[in-house]
């Protein structure tokens, strides 16, 4: 234990009470010294400027971006696919999941297919799919469905065939017939574990969105940042990787933490 | 309440490590008349999980006939409630959906079935506890919803499987005397399985012990009601039945 | 239920013959989507340039092997993996675990290593090609930060996340710090390293289909993207199936077995 004099201890501890008050806080402020090592490493011009930029020059970067319309558009671009590709990609995969989990028939004849598929992986889709469809937005949609598709049926199955045996056995003693047992047992029962599909799905989705824009985009934040590298412009790559990094904490504060806090803690079903 | 009546009733499974069929249960039968409490006892393995999961209807019969309320059953249905050893509540329901859900299975309004599980829930002493999840209580307190959730649906007989073997002693004591309250309150039919000679001697009206899948012997219990554990631990009878009991466990 | 005691030779099945049962329920619906596939290309007639039918693809599959070309693509690519997940490794997990050791020192880190694994394999593309120029450096470095922040970040939570009765009870058993990170820190972290690992292992096998496709000239991606300037649709096929297979093998003589001998075995499995 260090000692309660010491001033380095006396700091830590506000700053651990100051955490628990405001979570958010703990969030942003460790990123402080690394960002003020990062201004300090170019201003030492360790590395020449156009090569590795300074936080000064993204934030320059980001308000003429902005102001000029380029960034707010490219963001929404790639926001919308996400969310379609996810939408699709769940309003398959859930029912495909539960008929794989419920059926051992269906699931000795579609398991092994979804396996191969999922190995297969959505990037390497991309040759094919722009002979298929040209370099747009279809291509697009295709990857991002793809990808979210197979962790969400993955995981559904999962989550069907892990819920215990006497929750059936109970439902069909209370007299819930078998269509009201997938809506009352099976959905519920399985939720944590179709969310937990929908965050790797989610997580994955964007590498194959970012990937899917840098290869055959014409707009979205993966373009801007290939095509600020085809025009050797550091500033706005890390820009947009910032971007990206900050986007998907909105995904995970907005959409996926608020669906894991309703379903699985409380209920105590909750995965790790 | 109603009573249940089984004839014959065996099961066979294949055991495919063995390479054969092994027996687990052989031509038993037993009458329940309507309001009795019938605790069922034995040594594990000796087959009175299969015979209460064959009457719940969770698997198949390899021979004979369960017949509840003067008609034939087969596959698991709502005149039959069963309490379970691992409490088995939804977890994604409050403690008075769970206790609703037979009602709503039923087609039974909102309002009227959440008076239905308020009633039941009372009966349990559990009323305060209606809007929590299973997940945030003791378990004493999840097998009484379990049980409430059981009575609740109306059942013409209660099959309760184990239902205090994973409960800490004392709660275990006190299940046992609310389940006689609420016995001797609505007198349900009950069968409850156990591999604990004092707890079935406590609860029942009758013993039935089991051995190697058939009826060993069934003995009457005639102590007095209300029955609590300070007053029965030291009475001669329940000590002479327990004993009377336990030897015919052992022995078999 | 127990059994009654079975005696003399016991006629379960052999391990090798549930094996080779399990192995033909796997691949029969493979084979039955192989045929539907040629089915369907043989009836609608569809253009091979377009779709291409299973004998084309074999076809196209020998000859790349029969040229030698499969072996390379396949050998940078597989080459690649390996050094960038093994470097990742040794770096980021003892990182990890320092990190994890002090409380102080992990609540702070945390969201910092979190913030880069969200970041982590094809959005470092763009700036490693720039940095590193398109090749092999540039690759590399996308394998290794998609793996390198992943498994950094979970030996971290994992070692952060055993309990501090178990330090205690090596503490006072007699534990010295070497003791007590091979007895207790590496094992305790050890399930979420391999979750890491795996989590890692699939950024990283995208990123470098996706680097390849963009930054090289040898690999199974460049492959891939190659074939589609040739408008080989068949050759893009069979890639996508030894890509499919590859990471099949990995999963299974790799992932699971490491799976099987830590979570698993251990009970503490998440489910």
């Amino acid at each position: 234990m260090i000692a309660a004099e010491n001033p380095f201890a006396r700091v830590w501890g506000a700053y651990l009470r100051l955490i628990a008050r405001f979570p958010s806080v703990g969030q942003i402020v460790p990123f402080l010294p690394l960002i003020a090592l990062w201004a300090l490493v170019v201003e030492l011009g360790v590395f020449p400027r156009a090569f590795f930029p300074g936080p000064v020059d993204v934030v320059q970067s980001f308000i003429t971006l902005t102001w000029k319309g380029i960034l707010p558009a490219y963001l929404e671009d790639s926001v919308v696919r996400l969310l379609v590709g996810a939408a699709v990609g769940i309003a398959v995969g859930i029912p495909l999941g539960l008929l794989v989990g419920l059926s051992s028939k269906a699931h000795k004849a579609l398991w092994p297919i979804l396996l191969f598929f999922q190995a297969i992986g959505d990037i390497a889709w991309l040759p094919l799919l722009i002979i298929w469809f040209g370099f747009g937005l279809q291509t697009m949609t295709f990857v991002i469905v793809y990808t979210v598709l197979f962790p969400v049926v993955l995981n559904t199955v999962l989550g069907v065939r892990s819920i215990p045996l006497e929750l059936h056995r109970a439902g069909r003693s209370l007299g819930a017939p078998p269509w009201r047992i997938v809506t009352e047992i099976v959905v519920p029962g399985a939720l944590p574990n179709i969310i937990t599909g929908l965050r790797n799905g989610l997580g994955y989705g964007w590498r194959a969105l970012i990937a899917a824009e840098m290869i055959v985009g014409t707009s979205g934040i993966g373009f801007l940042m290939f095509d600020s590298r085809r025009a050797g412009s550091v500033v706005e790559i890390l820009l947009g990787m910032i971007v990206l990094g900050l986007l998907w904490y909105a995904v995970d504060a907005l959409i996926l933490a608020p669906l894991e806090r309703a379903t699985g803690q409380r209920w105590g079903l909750v995965a790790r | 309440m109603k009573s249940l009546s089984i004839r014959n009733l065996s099961k066979t499974y294949f055991d495919p490590y063995a390479g054969k069929h092994v027996t687990a249960v052989q031509a038993v039968s037993l009458d329940v008349p309507e309001g009795e409490f019938v605790c069922v006892v034995g040594p594990s393995g000796c087959g009175k999980t299969t015979i209460l999961n064959m009457i719940a209807g969770f698997i198949p019969l390899s021979g004979g006939e369960i017949v509840v309320d003067g008609r034939s059953v087969s596959g698991p249905g709502p005149d039959r409630g069963v309490v379970f050893q691992s409490h088995a509540l939804f977890p994604w329901k409050t403690v008075l959906e769970n206790v609703a859900f037979g009602p709503k299975m039923r087609g039974v309004p909102l309002a009227d079935r959440e008076a239905i599980a308020r009633e039941y829930l009372a009966l349990a002493g559990l009323a305060h506890a209606a809007d929590r999840y299973p997940n945030e209580l003791s378990g004493g307190m999840q097998q009484r919803v379990g049980v409430a959730r059981a009575l609740a649906n109306q059942p013409a007989v209660l099959l309760m499987d184990e239902p205090f073997a994973s409960v800490d002693a004392q709660t275990r004591m006190t299940l046992q005397e609310e389940l006689t309250r609420i016995w001797q309150e609505r007198r349900p039919t009950i069968i409850f399985i156990t591999h604990d000679v004092p707890e079935a001697v406590f609860l029942a009206n009758r013993v039935v012990v089991l051995s190697k899948g058939r009826v060993l012997k069934e003995i009457d219990i005639d102590l007095p009601r209300p029955r609590v554990w300070d007053a029965l631990i030291e009475d001669e009878r329940f000590k002479t039945l327990s004993a009377q009991v336990l030897q015919l466990v052992r022995s078999a | 239920m127990t059994a009654p005691a079975v005696t003399g030779a016991s006629p379960r099945p052999s391990a090798a013959l549930k094996r080779l049962t399990g192995a033909v329920t796997f691949l029969l619906p493979l084979v039955v989507l192989v045929i539907v596939w040629e089915a369907a290309v043989r009836i609608t007639q569809v253009h091979p340039g377009v779709f291409p039918g299973v004998g084309a693809v074999m076809k196209a599959g020998a000859e790349s092997i029969r040229d030698g070309s499969l072996w390379m693509h396949v050998g940078a690519s597989m080459g690649r993996v390996m050094l960038g997940t093994v470097l990742a490794i040794l770096v980021g997990v003892p990182l990890g675990v320092l990190m994890g050791v002090s409380p102080a020192v992990s609540t702070f880190l945390t969201p910092l290593f979190r913030f880069f694994s969200v970041l982590a394999g094809i959005a470092w593309i763009p700036i490693a090609t720039l940095w590193f120029g398109y090749g092999f450096g540039a690759i590399i470095f996308v394998i290794f930060n998609a793996v390198f922040f992943v498994v950094a970040y979970n030996t971290l939570l994992g070692v952060s996340g055993i309990p501090i009765t178990l330090r205690n009870a090596a503490a006072s058993l007699g534990a010295g710090p070497w003791t007590m990170l091979r007895e207790v820190l590496l094992p305790g972290a050890l399930p979420n390293i391999v979750t890491g690992i795996r989590t890692g292992l699939g950024f990283a096998w995208r990123g470098l289909i996706a680097a390849e496709m963009i930054a090289t000239n040898v690999g199974l991606g460049y492959m891939l993207f190659l074939a589609r300037d040739f408008y080989r649709t068949e050759l893009i096929v069979f890639g996508m199936v030894v890509i499919g297979i590859l990471w099949l093998l990995i999963d299974r003589l790799i992932l699971a077995p490491l799976e099987r001998r830590t979570i698993e075995r251990w009970g503490l499995v998440r489910s």
